[in-house]
């Protein structure tokens, strides 16, 4: 894929496999309202791809695509090559797409302990859910029978995380993972996710603040007005970054 | 003691009943976000089903209540859901309410069919009415003890669902967000699926557990209502929790109980008020209750609406007027008195127009507006005696005035209320009447006044004479009241068309910004709600003039929903869906039954064939109503929608209006009937749109209906002709030509800096 090029390491290496997520010409919209026009996007095995750009850009949007929580109306989404436009969320949730959506993705009327049984959806135990989550967050362990909502920002936000450390997904969505959370729960979360990576899981991210992500991102790319306007290493893009954003 | 006891205990049973009924209808709300008009029709049908396997065919009563509690019952809830989620994504409130408010009407019409109501049915007691033991000196019959039982395994076995299973943890989160449950690996409409099946089978089972103890006697209206009851427990927890509906059903078991027991029996109002306990704490707990607050965010619907034009309702309502009075030179007598009636609904349904269509608030009981002004023109409206009594204008006045005012009572502790809280409020304000005053059949003295509300249940209400205009001539009448809806839709044009009206639009569109822009929200509400209570008011007093008696059954809820639901159907937010329902349910109903009976009699070889039909008409209705859901903007304008493009296409309406005529000359030499050329003039009518696109295609435009953006297709390439339709749509001016040719790459226009 030509938003590869130029990306090196683990990328380059990664270009000669299928990429576990992609999407080709992607265009989706709400409504009347056409937000991607043509998105084309590859999540290589092993990698981190930083969506980055304002608000507005379309990067949920892109995101939601790729949940299959928003259905495509032109080019395609892949999993590890394979075609799957029309599968609803939860098939493809199934397949192995882990994603934590914008705000926090926990139910909040719901017990921790409760919350972790619902992400067995994917097919996970509770059992071994429990025992990862309470041994990396053992705050969650204190927890687990408090309501999600009745806990911190930061708390909830493990506890979202929690699905993906446990549940092995084969790529993993965050979508602004960073809002309405202090800086340095931020950096924590971040760190989180950065272990998640050494073991060699796949990830796509979308964030506002660029500087919490580039340093665990592998390529990254600008998002605006519902296209890629620009794909490179994080250093390239952060070089860019304000002339991107002043419209220069 | 022992009284106390007893009542403490019959309360209790009631109470139980009601809350299995309640938790049935709390778990469907909560995973589905519909709440559910037909939970006590279902509760009917399957009562009525039970009735059929154990007494009609004898089954053993075991078998009947697997069959009916463990089969029927989950299969209803699962069609249903079929049937309704589909179809009402992204609709408003008043779509969702129509659509299972349609399922009610339908199940009871469906029952009727089935089981001949003329015909009595009784359940007995399980275990018989005499099997009882003694506790602490009170006889309780085992059957109490049973719904006791029940109600307790079913309070535990929630609790156990809720907490101990997965399933029962997905429902719950469903609450919370169904699309995170998706990304979870779940899906929501299973959830949803398996929540109605067991909603549904709570209902049969509550059903078939309280026939016994109110009586014994199967009626399907009864039935269905006594069900409805139950919503005054489910809203103990906000249509949220269990617990607390548990709790609320208590509550009004026990008070049910004890107004029976220690009100004195000579207060003549006991018993109604005992009826409409349920009802009046249902309206208590709705206004006292914390609501949600203001929302920001405009909900995001379907339904789109063309503001009328003052011109063009002027024309259609002359135009009305001449074909109501050419059509009724083929009519009889009888025929003109029904199109009169008809004409009465459809002012009665243009207050819904106002409510709902222009101002988005909800009133599901417009026939208690008719009631009230028909009681107190009965009572100060009439001139004279006997045959020649008449409705004189002052008391027709004071009617509505008086109407007026009631609907701005009601509003007043409703006025926090929106959507379907609102709904539930009028609901109760309805049933409340059809109760306390309609039922009022005795006399009571008060501050030494002796008077009785509704005398012998039924009141006789005379036609209006103003002067030298007597409408005790059908003719007359007709085409006053003709001359008086299409008064009253222009009245509504004007309105709608003033800043009042654009008011009332932003307020339907989102409260919260209206009232940022330093609009008094109270103001508009209450001003509407008064009108609208007015117009429906004079609605009623001709309605019940042209029908000459009425009962309080005419002005039920079942007649309130109905009316409601035809003027979905035909379009709320347009006065032609206003005439459409009221002209159908006017005479629609009353008519075709009426004649298809008539006609079962006249020719009895026939006579299985005819009835049949006219059950197929009533449940079809019903059928009609369900779909609302795929066309929620209402079916009329989209049919003079398919019009609109004949405008190119002279002759071909030319020839179609000759050849109504044509058949309109023909049926006034007496060739055929009225009904014939009914029939012959819609397939003409109905045809032309079709016959314009064959013969015509050149002149016939695509229809390209409203502009709206709802009409651009999501796979549509975003190019500039779509964008010129955008901007046209939105009001925008035109791009200049030579702008456009000079950037041609789509999207550039926006990725440019300005």
């Amino acid at each position: 894929m030509s938003t590869q090029t130029g990306a090196p390491g683990a990328a380059v290496e990664a270009e000669q496999r299928t990429p576990v997520l992609e999407l080709v010409g992607a265009r989706a919209g709400y409504g009347a309202i056409q937000v991607l026009h043509g998105v084309d996007l590859a999540v290589h095995p092993g990698s981190v791809v930083a969506l980055l750009g304002p608000n507005g850009g379309g990067k949920s949007t892109t995101m939601k695509v790729c949940t299959g929580l928003l259905p495509l109306n032109g080019g395609e989404l892949r999993l590890a090559g394979r075609r799957v436009n029309g599968l609803s969320a939860q098939e493809i949730a199934k397949l192995g797409v882990c994603a934590i959506p914008e705000g926090r993705g926990v139910f909040p009327n719901l017990t921790v302990r409760e919350n972790l049984w619902i992400a067995t959806g994917t097919g996970t135990d509770l059992k071994k859910l429990e025992e990862v989550a309470y041994g990396r967050f053992p705050i969650l362990g204190e927890r687990r029978n408090q309501l999600a909502g009745s806990m911190s920002g930061g708390e909830q936000q493990m506890l979202a995380l929690s699905r993906a450390l446990a549940t092995d997904p084969a790529v993993l969505l965050l979508d602004e993972l960073s809002m309405g959370l202090a800086p340095m729960i931020v950096s924590q979360m971040y760190e989180t996710v950065a272990e998640l990576v050494a073991g060699g899981l796949s990830v796509l991210v979308a964030e506002q603040f660029a500087r919490v992500v580039l340093p665990i991102a592998d390529t990254a790319a600008l998002m605006l007005h519902g296209r890629i306007v620009d794909t490179g290493t994080p250093d390239e893009i952060e070089g860019r970054l304000s002339s991107e954003y002043l419209g220069g | 003691m022992t009284t106390f006891l007893t009542f403490t205990i019959l309360g209790l049973v009631l109470g139980s009943v009601y809350a299995i009924a309640a938790s049935g209808l709390v778990l469907t709300y909560n995973t589905s976000g519909i709440f559910n008009f037909a939970h006590g029709a279902q509760a009917m049908l399957g009562t009525f089903l039970y009735w059929q396997l154990s007494v009609g065919w004898g089954l053993p009563v075991w078998l009947s209540l697997l069959l009916v509690v463990g089969v029927f019952g989950p299969l209803m809830g699962l069609l249903l859901h079929k049937l309704i989620m589909g179809a009402l994504r992204d609709t408003a409130e008043v779509a969702k309410i129509v659509v299972t408010v349609a399922v009610m009407l339908g199940m009871v019409y469906l029952s009727q069919w089935i089981w001949d109501p003329v015909e009595p049915r009784t359940l007995t007691m399980f275990f018989g009415s005499d099997a009882s033991v003694e506790i602490a000196g009170v006889v309780v019959r085992l059957h109490e003890i049973l719904c006791l039982a029940v109600a307790l395994a079913i309070a535990l076995g929630l609790r156990m669902l809720f907490h101990r299973t997965r399933v029962g943890v997905v429902m719950r989160g469903t609450v919370d967000s169904p699309d995170l449950l998706r990304l979870n690996g779940h899906d929501p409409a299973r959830v949803a699926a398996i929540s109605w099946a067991l909603g549904s089978a709570l209902a049969v089972l509550a059903g078939i557990l309280i026939t016994p103890v109110s009586g014994g006697s199967l009626e399907a209206n009864a039935l269905t209502l006594l069900v409805i009851d139950a919503f005054a427990a489910a809203m103990f927890g906000r249509l949220r929790n269990i617990p607390p509906a548990f709790v609320g059903a208590m509550v009004l078991g026990l008070l049910g109980a004890y107004v029976t027991a220690y009100f004195p029996s000579d207060w003549t109002w006991t018993g109604n008020f005992r009826v409409s306990l349920p009802m009046i704490l249902l309206f208590i707990v709705i206004v006292v209750l914390p609501q949600d607050r203001l929302r920001g965010a405009a909900t995001r619907t379907r339904e789109r609406y063309r503001v009328p034009s003052v011109r063009a309702a002027a024309t259609w309502g002359l135009v009305l007027l001449g074909i109501v009075f050419l059509y009724s030179l083929l009519l009889a007598d009888s025929g003109i008195t029904t199109l009169g009636l008809g004409m009465a609904f459809a002012i009665i349904a243009l207050s819904l127009t106002l409510l709902t269509g222009y101002a988005g608030e909800m009133n599901l009981a417009p026939m208690s507006f008719a009631a009230i002004a028909t009681v107190i023109v009965f009572h100060f409206g009439i001139t004279g005696s006997g045959l020649d009594a008449s409705l004189n204008l002052p008391g027709i006045a004071l009617a509505v005035v008086a109407t007026a005012v009631v609907g701005g009572l009601v509003a007043l502790p409703a006025l926090r209320l929106r959507g379907l809280y609102l709904a539930l409020a009028t609901l109760a304000f309805g049933a409340l009447l059809s109760n306390m005053v309609l039922r009022d059949t005795v006399e009571h003295t008060l501050a030494g006044f002796t008077f009785t509300l509704f005398p012998d249940g039924t009141l006789i209400i005379p036609k209006p004479r103003f002067g030298p205009v007597d409408l005790g001539d059908p003719l007359t009448f007709l085409l006053v009241a003709t001359a008086l809806f299409a008064l009253i839709a222009l009245g509504l044009a004007v309105l709608r068309n003033s800043g009042y009206g654009r008011r009332l639009a932003a307020m339907k569109d989102s409260p919260a910004a209206t009232a940022m822009l330093g609009q008094n929200l109270v103001k508009l509400k209450l001003s509407v709600f008064m009108l609208s209570a007015a117009i429906a008011g004079l609605g009623g007093i001709l309605m019940s003039s042209a029908m000459g008696s009425v009962e309080g059954e005419s002005f039920g809820l079942m007649a309130s929903l109905a009316l409601v639901m035809l003027v979905v159907v035909g379009g709320i937010g347009y006065i032609s869906g206003a005439l459409f329902g009221g002209v159908m349910s006017g005479i629609g109903f009353t008519l075709l039954v009426g004649t298809f009976n008539d006609l079962a009699i006249s020719q009895p070889q026939a006579a299985t064939f005819f009835e049949l039909l006219g059950n197929v008409v009533m449940v079809g209705t019903a059928l009609v109503g369900m779909g609302v859901g795929k066309n929620p903007s209402g079916s009329v304008q989209g049919i003079m929608d398919g019009y609109r493009s004949l405008r190119e296409a002279r002759p071909v309406l030319i020839g179609g209006a000759a050849l109504v005529a044509v058949l309109y000359a023909l049926a006034l030499a007496g060739l055929y009937g009225s009904w014939t050329f009914t029939l012959l003039a819609l397939v003409v009518v109905m045809a032309l749109p079709a016959v314009g696109q064959k013969l015509m295609p050149h002149a016939v435009a695509p229809v390209e209906g409203h502009g709206h953006s709802d009409e651009i297709r999501d796979d549509e390439p975003f190019t500039d002709t779509l964008r010129d339709r955008l901007d046209l749509a939105l009001g925008l001016p035109a791009r200049v030509p030579g702008v456009r040719a000079a950037a041609p790459q789509k999207g550039e226009e926006v990725n440019a800096p300005a």
